[in-house]
This record gives structure tokens, C-alpha cells and sequence, in this order.
């Protein structure tokens, strides 16, 4: 129960501020694929900025567990095809899809219910791909210090300044 | 900070996005997701109609239809994004995005239910194969 509500307050407030930072917006989505405005991109990277800072600081002190994802190259790399595709079309992504229609865009329930309709149909897929897609190109759960062989604080630092390297070139083209 | 549209500067609400992020994952272990819940919804939905059949496929094995962390989670960005809206005097009913409409025209509802349904479940297929 305790946990229901946790995940109820930390929604609201990382739903009050994509509203704010005015990313749920099909204008917005689409505007980035069609590289017209880059709004989201500087939300998602700012927002992975303070992410990486704060739990690689907590995990050096014990105090949280980081969620490493296998790398998977088969279904990372053709799930992320497909997923741009829908994306693409609908103009809104899962978390987004339920503040969009928070905002009054209610042509996001339309995708939200495609989109429950498309995890059931994955359900149905899953038993093949698992056989299949699942076995191509398996590298476990590795993260970009392991594999270069560096302490995280080399990359944290490197991937900041490229950060604020690509905002500021943004700014300068009004993106 | 205030942007031309009203909103905040997106680097500030990002920003506050990330530090949302890291005290979740400090006081409750939770990382950020959504696209699981849309698989427990479907296995909810589907139980209602096949129980026995639910509860003997994989993916509902893997991830069991039911309300949890994340689910609430995703609640809350409806209710946060709402909420948001209604105190800016940013909320606004809207069966067509400006850009669509300015596309397809203002009453181009039907195509665009279309698009967005099967955008839907495409993007969902994808999102759930690369496990994000």
C-alpha cells in the first residue's frame, strides 16, 4: 500500500512537470522527430544529467541499487525501429500519453488504448521472439564504464560536457 | 525562466524531473517506467475474460496483471499533468494537435483516432521488445 501511494505522489509531480516543461505535447514530440524544436531533447537530457549525478552518488554510498537492462542487440535495436514508427504516428510516448491527456489532448486516449491493445498483442508474440529475436546478439548487463574499462565519474563528467556542448548549439539555432 | 508559451524553461523542469527520479530511487527503490503498466492493463482487462488463459502465457507470468508501483505512477502523471494545467490556464479540450490540424484540417477527428490507435499499438509493440 505504502508503495502504491509513493508511486501515486512521485507521478503527480514528474506529471506536473512535463506539463511545465510544456514536453507532452504532440507539437512537441513531432516538432523533435521533425527536428523543428528540441524541447523534449533538452528536458530528457537535463533530466539524465541530475538522474546520473544523484544515483551514481547514492549508489557510491550505499545506499541505492542501480537497474541495469540487458543489452539485447536484437530486440533493443529492432524494438527500437518499431517503436519509433508508432511513435512517429501518434505523437505522444507511454508515460506522455497519460499527461497529454491530463492537458485536455484527448486524442492521446485513442493511443492509449492502441497501446494497451499493442501489449496485448506482444503477450500473444512473446513465446516466438523469445526463441527468436531474444537470442540475437546478448551482451548481459553492461554499462559504459564496465565496457570502457573507466571509473563512472570519467564518463559522468564527459557526457555532461557533451550535454551542454549540444544545448548550446541548440540555443544558437533556436531549436 | 518563463518561456513565450508560458511553461518553464524545459533544462529547469527537466532538471527537477531528474532529482524527482533520484529520490524515488533513493526512499522507495523505484526506477521510472510506464510501458509496463500498459502490459498489466491489458492482462487485467484479459482476465475478466480468460482467467486460466492469462495466468498460463509467459509475458503475464513475467509481469503479472495487477496494480502496483509503476501503475500508480503512471496515474499520478495524468493527475500530475492535470493538475499543472488546470492552475496555468494551460488545459485545453482537444480532439486534434495544432500541428495535425494544420496539416490535415480541424476536422480530420476521425483520421487522427485512426493514426493515434495504430500508432498506439505499434509504438507499444516496439517499446515492449526492446524492454523500455
Amino acid at each position: 500500500m505504502t508503495m502504491l501511494v509513493y508511486g501515486l505522489v512521485t507521478g503527480v509531480l514528474f506529471g506536473f512537470l512535463l506539463q511545465k516543461g510544456r514536453v507532452l505535447r504532440y507539437d512537441k514530440q513531432v516538432g523533435a522527430l521533425r527536428l523543428m524544436d528540441m524541447t523534449i531533447v533538452k528536458f530528457m537530457l537535463s533530466s539524465v544529467i541530475v538522474g546520473m549525478v544523484g544515483i551514481y552518488l547514492l549508489h557510491d554510498l550505499g545506499l541505492v541499487k542501480l537497474s541495469v537492462k540487458a543489452a539485447i542487440l536484437g530486440p533493443v535495436i529492432i524494438g527500437a525501429l518499431i517503436f519509433g514508427l508508432g511513435w512517429g504516428l501518434l505523437g505522444y510516448c507511454p508515460g506522455t500519453s497519460l499527461g497529454a491527456l491530463g492537458e485536455g489532448r484527448w486524442d492521446a486516449l485513442w493511443g492509449i488504448v492502441g497501446m494497451v491493445a499493442g501489449a496485448a498483442l506482444f503477450a500473444e508474440a512473446y513465446p516466438v521472439l523469445k526463441e527468436t529475436v531474444y537470442t540475437w546478439g546478448d551482451l548481459g548487463k553492461i554499462t559504459l564504464p564496465q565496457v570502457l574499462g573507466v571509473n563512472h565519474w570519467i564518463v559522468i563528467p564527459l557526457f555532461i560536457a557533451g550535454a551542454l556542448v549540444l544545448f548550446r548549439w541548440l540555443e544558437k539555432r533556436g531549436l | 525562466m518563463q518561456q513565450r508559451d508560458g511553461g518553464w524553461s524545459p533544462y529547469l523542469a527537466g532538471g527537477l524531473s531528474g532529482l524527482v527520479g533520484v529520490f524515488s530511487v533513493w526512499f522507495a527503490g523505484q526506477y521510472f517506467g510506464a510501458s509496463t503498466s500498459f502490459v498489466r492493463t491489458a492482462g487485467m482487462i484479459e482476465q475478466l475474460f480468460g482467467p486460466d488463459r492469462v495466468a498460463s502465457m509467459d509475458y503475464f507470468i513475467k509481469n503479472v496483471p495487477r496494480i502496483d508501483w509503476q501503475w500508480m505512477f503512471v496515474v499520478g502523471i495524468f493527475l500530475g499533468a492535470l493538475i499543472a494545467a488546470l492552475t496555468s490556464g494551460s488545459f485545453r479540450l482537444q480532439a486534434v494537435p495544432d500541428m495535425w490540424a494544420g496539416r490535415f484540417g480541424t476536422r480530420s477527428t476521425i483520421s487522427r483516432a485512426a493514426v493515434a490507435f495504430a500508432g498506439g499499438v505499434v509504438a507499444m509493440f516496439g517499446a515492449r521488445m526492446a524492454d523500455g
